[in-house]
């Protein structure tokens, strides 16, 4: 191995362990100070997150109707944001960050990715940034062209291979934490699925779920915890040190039956991937941090016949961080009466959850409207005058 | 004749589908594998044949002395443990080229039937420190060549190679009344014996009796095996003198280099049982737990024909309409899961190497030069590590926790090969974990729904199909087309 090569990995492999052991050794040069402070992370939401679960609109005459099972009210659990909104209790941790104005919600947000409805072509949308299906760079690779200054910042996908919004030309890292992912749930739910037809299979797996007899624990919710805190702690670490952007998925979005459980489970992973990347950040790093996270299009305003919610449009973006204007659930919201409802069925997209990135890129990194709105997002309206930098 | 189905061709006769390359057209086609297969060099041993017989006899040579100068008192640590990570190093190469063999090979039928053919005559290398060098060698000097031609041929290499000798403890056996054992109080073993008609010819419960076990080992005495040119040897002294009956016929052992042992093996070979427990196993193998029995006569009548011609025995398998109707009988042992796996993935060849060399690179190394590397080597180290970690888990050690680690059966009866074995919780765990392993490692780019057409085609069900389409994300949606039943099966 070459010295070069053992230089490089030695200082991933130093931050990997940063946050856990004794630091063994540095050299000075690897941790030079890097122009430019602030940190973006983003966080992406696989298998469509119902927004209005997670911040659920409990002041809108409309709601308790079309969600008389998963809707909550400040008396039977919701945690009051601001007198319409409330947040759901699974996502309790997050409650500090609301009250140290370091949490903001944007609603009825989405992608310009409509109607079709796939989870692929809409992850693909997403981290594409919305220039159509031909598109094979990330819009967050895209981004580290046109960063001023950017020579020395340094990108990274917590993964084992690259994910999509950092793929492309320019360079980026990919790095994963050492802990297995447990199976979200609503990937279990999927695998019930593909087994109905095999009853051998089916036999197989349900006994799996119960004994827990897995590889890597498969199904112990335990485990899967530990991977989400592993991975945001990662991210943390590398961002305190010399990377400056940050991206990792978490999954088990997709609830079509059982919601209440499953999305306990996804909104927990948020929250403590939230909560564990500011930890590992630190007071400091953690001000100039915005960590954005979103999903590939919302969920049915109504809940369906199996306790769930099915494939809808407008969503929710999540943004945390010191560097937010915290404390705000922002957005025009459109309202859930019928007549207020996208085909009568999904919540109204108001705002393009791009122009959200777009303007938190522009805060973090003064990157030039023209830039944002060519390369970045190419047909994005967007400029300075955006709501979303205001406050 | 033209093949109904050669998805069917693919997955039930070869290691499944794999993008560009086209699945075998007709009966011909598969048949024509074999011949084509069995004249060309397979990966391992990686050294070619008589490289890799001078490895294993200057490791066993360098054992032997170390041997020797422990029992004098001086025993040498580091020759020993030297050997030993020389020997792993070299059985995990050639467990990862048997894996690469079969993975890109466009000769899918010819693959699995070496697989079958090196587990019904099994051999393990966890027997000893240079069976780790030799099983590679028998699979490849004796049973490739031999898959198509006379069943005769192939035992009677499977059986007179020093990896069976040794496996089956025949290097300890002698004649109770040889020279050897007046001399020195050695005896009779019968293991070899035993499993010759057990296993390798009759069959268990096909009627023959503990004399039989006993006179089939008492004519195998003589053989052994030499150690220092890893070569079979006939040892007269060894050898128990005959007349010795077995079933009905008498063979009489001469002086000197008596081949009474090759007639009965050659009688073992032509016995009408053990066409009848061949064609049965290789019905189970293929096609079903349950052997159809007209398929299995079928196979017998060309097997007497043909005077044991095992291609003649394929192709009748091959001919009968069962052979292309009720897929998914059966379920992929974990060896074909995983190579079909990465063929549906269409790993390209250098990805796969590099996993091998992720793996070298993460061996011990405790030389003064690496101990000397600035301390960041330290670190680089635990990255080292990782990756070949990572690999292992993707290749080898998969195999191991799915139960069917690389020349490592779990007897002499070789693999299980039923449903009940293959299809459990844990095992199905295994699976599901190590698809998503894979998934996320090479699928990010993946769309699912292609895919699912790549690996399974007309094979996978309109409901499997419409499931994958709406995967929550497409890990999970590569790793479901990995997991479904349709590719678990064949």
């Amino acid at each position: 191995m070459s010295f070069d090569n053992g230089f490089l990995l030695s200082r991933r492999g130093f931050l990997a362990g940063a946050c856990c052991t004794a630091a063994p050794i540095l050299t000075p040069v690897s941790f030079a100070a890097m122009p430019g402070d602030n940190r973006f992370v983003t966080i992406i939401l696989r298998g469509a997150m119902d927004g209005l679960d997670f911040v659920q609109p409990y002041g809108d005459p409309a709601y308790a109707a079309l969600r008389p099972k998963l809707g909550l009210r400040p008396d039977t659990g919701l945690i009051d944001l601001d007198g319409f909104f409330g947040l759901n209790p699974a996502a309790s941790a997050l409650m500090p960050l609301w009250q140290a104005g370091e949490l903001s919600f944007v609603h009825a947000v989405s992608t310009p990715y409509r109607d079709q409805r796939s989870h692929f072509d809409g992850q693909d949308m997403l981290e594409t940034g919305g220039t159509g299906k031909g598109e094979r760079t990330g819009w967050l690779n895209r981004t580290l062209a046109v960063i001023p200054r950017s020579n020395s910042r340094k990108a990274i996908d917590i993964n084992t291979s690259m994910e999509l919004i950092l793929s492309g030309p320019n360079e980026a890292d990919s790095w994963s934490s050492q802990s297995n992912f447990a199976l979200a749930e609503d990937e279990i739910t999927f695998l019930d699925r593909l087994y109905a037809g095999d009853p051998a299979f089916a036999k197989a797996l349900e006994e799996a779920k119960k004994t827990d007899m897995s590889a890597d624990s498969l199904y112990a919710d335990s485990r899967r915890g530990a991977g989400i805190t592993d991975m945001a702690r990662l991210a943390g670490g590398m961002l305190r040190e010399d990377y400056r952007i940050a991206s990792f998925s978490i999954n088990g979005w997709d609830t079509h039956v059982g919601q209440q459980g499953q999305f306990r489970k996804a909104a927990g992973d948020l929250s403590t991937a939230i909560v564990t990347l500011k930890d590992a950040l630190g007071e400091d790093a953690w001000k100039k941090t915005v960590v954005l996270a979103m999903t590939e299009f919302g969920r049915t305003a109504r809940e369906n016949g199996t306790n769930g919610t099915d494939h809808g449009t407008g969503g929710l973006a999540v943004l945390a961080g010191g560097a937010i204007p915290g404390g705000k659930v922002l957005g025009k919201w459109p309202g859930l009466s019928e007549d207020k409802l996208l085909d009568r069925r999904d919540l109204m997209p108001t705002g393009d959850v791009r122009e959200v990135a777009a303007a938190m890129l522009y805060r973090q990194f003064g990157i030039e409207p023209g830039n944002l709105t060519t390369k970045v997002f190419p047909g994005l309206s967007f400029d300075t005058s955006s709501v979303y930098l205001r406050g | 004749m033209a093949l109904p189905n050669s998805t069917l061709a693919a997955i039930r006769y070869g290691y499944g589908l794999r993008p560009g390359e086209e699945p075998p057209r007709d009966v011909e086609a598969l048949l024509g594998q074999i011949e084509e297969g069995a004249s060309e060099k397979p990966r391992f041993p990686r050294e070619g044949l008589s490289g890799r017989l001078d490895t294993a006899t200057r490791v066993i040579s360098l054992l032997a002395a170390e041997a020797k100068a422990r029992r004098a008192g001086n025993p040498n640590e580091d020759v020993r443990k030297a050997t030993q990570s020389e020997a792993r190093r070299i059985y995990r190469q050639d467990a990862m080229a048997r894996l690469a063999q079969a993975i890109h090979s466009p000769l899918g039928f010819y693959e699995r039937l070496a697989s079958f053919w090196v587990d019904h005559f099994s051999t393990s290398v966890m027997k000893s420190l240079p069976m780790r060098m030799i099983v590679p060698l028998y699979e490849a000097q004796a049973i490739r060549p031999n898959i198509g031609g006379s069943f005769t041929k192939l035992l009677s290499d499977a059986i007179l190679h020093p990896a069976m000798l040794i496996y089956l403890d025949q290097d300890q056996s002698v004649g109770p009344d040889s020279i050897a054992a007046r001399r020195n109080g050695r005896g009779l073993n019968e293991n070899l014996g035993r499993e010759l008609l057990e296993l390798h010819t009759l069959g268990a419960g096909s009627g023959y009796t503990q004399d039989d076990v006993r006179a089939a080992a008492l004519i195998l005495t003589g053989l052994s095996v030499d150690n220092r040119a890893m070569q079979v040897v006939y040892q007269p002294r060894f050898a128990e003198a005959g007349p010795i009956s077995l079933l009905g016929r008498t063979y009489q052992d001469d002086e000197g280099d008596s081949q009474d042992h090759v007639l009965m093996l050659e009688d073992l070979a032509a016995n009408p049982k053990t066409a009848q427990h061949i064609c049965g196993k290789l019905v189970r193998h293929f096609i079903a737990d349950i052997a159809p029995e007209d398929m299995v006569g079928a196979m017998v009548a060309a097997w007497t024909k043909s005077h044991g011609n095992l291609t003649e025995v394929y192709r009748a398998m091959l001919d009968h309409p069962r052979a292309w109707s009720d897929p998914g009988q059966k379920i992929k042992q974990p060896f074909e899961f995983v190579v079909s796996g990465f063929r549906a993935l269409d790993l390209p060849e250098k990805n796969f190497a590099n996993l091998l060399r992720d793996m070298d690179d993460g061996d011990d190394d405790e030389s003064p030069v690496q101990k000397a590397m600035d301390m960041t080597g330290m670190v680089a180290r635990q990255d080292t590590k990782k990756k070949a970690g990572r690999a292992n888990a993707l290749t080898l050690g998969a195999l191991q926790r799915m139960g069917q680690p690389i020349w490592q059966p779990p007897s002499p009866a070789g693999f299980p090969d039923e449903q009940s074995v293959w299809l459990t919780p844990s095992q199905l765990s295994e699976r599901i974990s190590w698809s998503r392993t894979v998934a996320r490692i090479f699928g990010q780019k993946v769309e699912p729904s292609a895919f699912l057409q790549a690996a399974l085609a007309d094979a996978a069900h309109a409901e499997t199909s419409r499931i994958i389409a709406q995967a929550p994300n497409k890990v999970h949606g590569i790793t479901m087309v990995l997991a479904s039943p349709e590719f678990n099966r064949r």
